[in-house]
């Protein structure tokens, strides 16, 4: 049973997950093209300069690749579902319907980890040829935020769409951007570090959220 | 399983209105006057209070006596500060205090400085350049590798990432032979080309010592500083002064302000009784005379007035109605328990910081809005006892709960 529902799972979202795997390598690479030019074209010494002292993000440009990604994953595999009121077709199944939602959730979840795991190493690898641990690091850390964005983006794009009322999709909406925000302030490299555990659990915490408006469509509210 | 669902979302929803309410409030309200500058004129041997705040007008500037001055008056009782207007209008005095009135050297002495706690409470870049300090250039130039102070001092070639052992090894062990005890705790210097001369960095040693590194003629140059017992190094910041006076001003655990004098390496004590590096943001204007010193706090500013010698001559000190005391820092406490930022005004970390309201209003306020819920649950016909951890919620959090349990409808009650 697990197996056929993860094959399902997987046939939704395999083009959309490698799309977003090769997205952030190509962007890494053009990213990593442009540190090398500047380093050997125009002057390594003070491109160094500014991303220690003049908060230069040379990777700020994959800001919001994971929170694409994770809206992206989310409406992969959860619209599907809501077109006719498919998943009830899931729910019929002789399996516990909060454990099949969860499976279906972790599944996606541990996709999208995996992706943004694999980018990750990437990065780390790319960055260790022109830079040492001091840069690297709070580069990081910085960055870190917005991947953890991505991964609740998921979480909260499936609870918001399995909500049978239109009314409360907005209302989830609007507290959901809220929530999204913590992950995007702007801030000096390294600056997200003492909440970063905070909001590890946060994340964590939204995966629970798809079991509400689970358990909403499932009872039927209109 | 799925009641616990609905209580991480209340909780979360609790959370992200207490962040975006309270702020979309002083959005739409205006928020308090920022605080007044002060500046001391030698002529009028008096402060100069200029609030550029209140909103009823531009700016105003006051003296203690309270006598106000417009831009004309305020110019001529300042003719250190604004001595090039003063010339191009002819009005400058040619002589002060019985010295001469010499604009290269006014230029010189004119100096400020500020302190802000977000910079204390910041994260720290690991990896600093050493400037050559006596290349015989007249220009400063940046060099091709950045240090980093671990088990030893290393530099690491930008070019190719990779450290020079050769230099890091003759560094290294210049600190060591002056008692340098790695690793450094406290690194602090002006990391930049764009400054009057180059003095290397200020360093606190594992043992919170504190020693001075810089390269001259590409040796190091290492300088253990005296401090005495119970010195206790929290923030050195450098300044770059074109009258040489000091390197840098040093501040204590104990709420001490010191500045480290040039050359001979004595610490001079400022006279700021109850600044808290934490909290309160720290000014110093100086001129040729004398130099303006201020703290500011929530709803207070302090100053005094020191001669070149650092002597008191004259002090000041005023506060203002604080924004609890406010009607709308009143509104805003009546109607919040609290309120959650993820920025401060204090730090440059991004944090939850959790701030309580003033006064105690808001316990009516919670307990009104979770009677108005359970009155709306009795005209509905909805069980209470369901419901009771959401009326808590409502009592501890106000305005906040009662938002998340209506968005996240408690409806485990209802039957099939």
């Amino acid at each position: 049973m697990l197996k056929s529902l993860i094959y399902k799972e997987w046939i939704k979202i395999r083009w959309l997950a490698l799309a977003i795997l090769v997205a952030g390598i190509l962007m890494q690479i053009n990213i990593f093209l442009k540190v090398r030019h500047d380093i050997i074209f125009v002057d390594a010494a003070n491109y160094w300069y500014s991303v220690l002292f003049r908060n230069y993000q040379y990777f700020g440009s994959l800001k919001f690749l994971p929170l694409i990604g994770g809206l992206g994953l989310a409406i992969a595999q959860y619209f599907p579902e809501t077109v006719n009121k498919r998943i009830k077709l899931t729910f019929h199944l002789p399996v516990d319907e909060d454990e099949i939602l969860i499976k279906i959730q972790t599944f996606g979840a541990m996709s999208l980890i995996a992706i943004f795991l694999l980018l990750g190493l990437f990065f780390f690898v790319g960055s260790s040829i022109f830079f040492p641990a001091e840069i690297i690091i709070p580069a990081l850390l910085s960055s870190a935020p917005w991947f953890m964005g991505g991964l609740a983006s998921y979480f909260l794009v499936g609870f918001i769409l399995l909500e049978p009322i239109w009314l409360y999709r907005g209302l989830y909406a609007v507290l959901g951007a809220g929530f999204i925000n913590f992950f995007y302030v702007s801030a000096n490299p390294g600056g997200y570090a003492p909440v970063l555990p905070m909001l590890t659990l946060l994340t964590l915490l939204a995966g629970f959220f798809l079991l509400f408006s689970g358990y909403r469509f499932r009872k039927g509210e209109m | 399983m799925v009641k616990l669902s609905r209580y991480i979302l209340v909780l979360t929803g609790v959370l992200v209105a207490a962040v975006s309410i309270p702020s979309l409030y002083w959005l739409v309200i205006a928020k308090v006057p920022p605080s007044p500058v002060i500046f001391y004129s030698t002529v009028l041997d008096d402060f100069i209070i200029v609030n550029s705040s209140r909103m009823e007008e531009r700016s105003t500037r006051i003296d203690s006596k309270g006598n106000t001055y417009d831009q004309a008056d305020y110019e001529r009782v300042m003719p250190l500060m604004f001595f090039r207007q003063l010339i191009a209008d002819g009005r400058m005095p040619d002589s002060i205090n019985g010295v001469p009135m010499d604009p290269a050297l006014l230029n010189r002495y004119n100096y400020s400085y500020r302190f802000n706690p977000r910079s204390f409470d910041a994260p720290t870049p690991s990896l600093y350049p050493l400037l050559e300090s006596q290349s015989g250039r007249v220009n400063l130039e940046m060099p091709d590798d950045y240090f980093r102070m671990k088990r030893g001092i290393e530099f690491i070639v930008a070019r190719d990432n990779k450290v020079n052992v050769e230099k890091s090894r003759l560094f290294t062990d210049a600190l060591t032979e002056k008692g340098f005890r790695f690793p450094a705790s406290i690194i602090a210097g002006i990391p930049t080309t764009r400054k009057s001369k180059d003095e290397g960095y200020f360093i606190t040693d594992r043992d919170s010592k504190l020693f001075h590194l810089k390269m001259v003629k590409g040796a190091p140059f290492v300088e253990a500083i005296y401090t005495p017992e119970g010195f206790e190094i929290i923030q050195i910041e450098c300044v770059d002064m074109r009258t040489s006076e000091y390197y840098a001003y040093i501040y204590t655990r104990s709420h001490g302000v010191f500045v480290l004098m040039d050359e001979v390496y004595d610490l001079q004590r400022l006279p700021v009784e109850g600044f808290n590096p934490y909290e309160n943001t720290l000014r110093v204007n100086g001129d040729m005379f004398n130099k303006c010193i201020s703290w500011i706090g929530e709803n207070w500013i302090k100053a005094v007035a020191v001669d070149d010698m650092y002597n008191v001559v004259k002090e000041y000190e005023e506060s203002w109605p604080a924004v609890h005391d406010l009607t709308e820092g009143k509104i805003f406490a009546a109607l919040f328990p609290f309120h959650i930022e993820l920025k401060s005004s204090n730090s440059s970390f991004i944090r939850l910081y959790l701030k309580l309201s003033h006064g105690y209003i808001w316990i009516i306020t919670n307990i009104v809005l979770a009677l108005v819920y359970v009155s709306f649950l009795f005209r509905s016909r909805k069980p209470l006892v369901p419901h009771i951890i959401d009326i808590i919620i409502i009592v501890i959090t106000g305005v906040f709960g009662l938002i998340a349990v209506s968005v996240y409808p408690n409806r485990f009650h209802k039957k099939k």
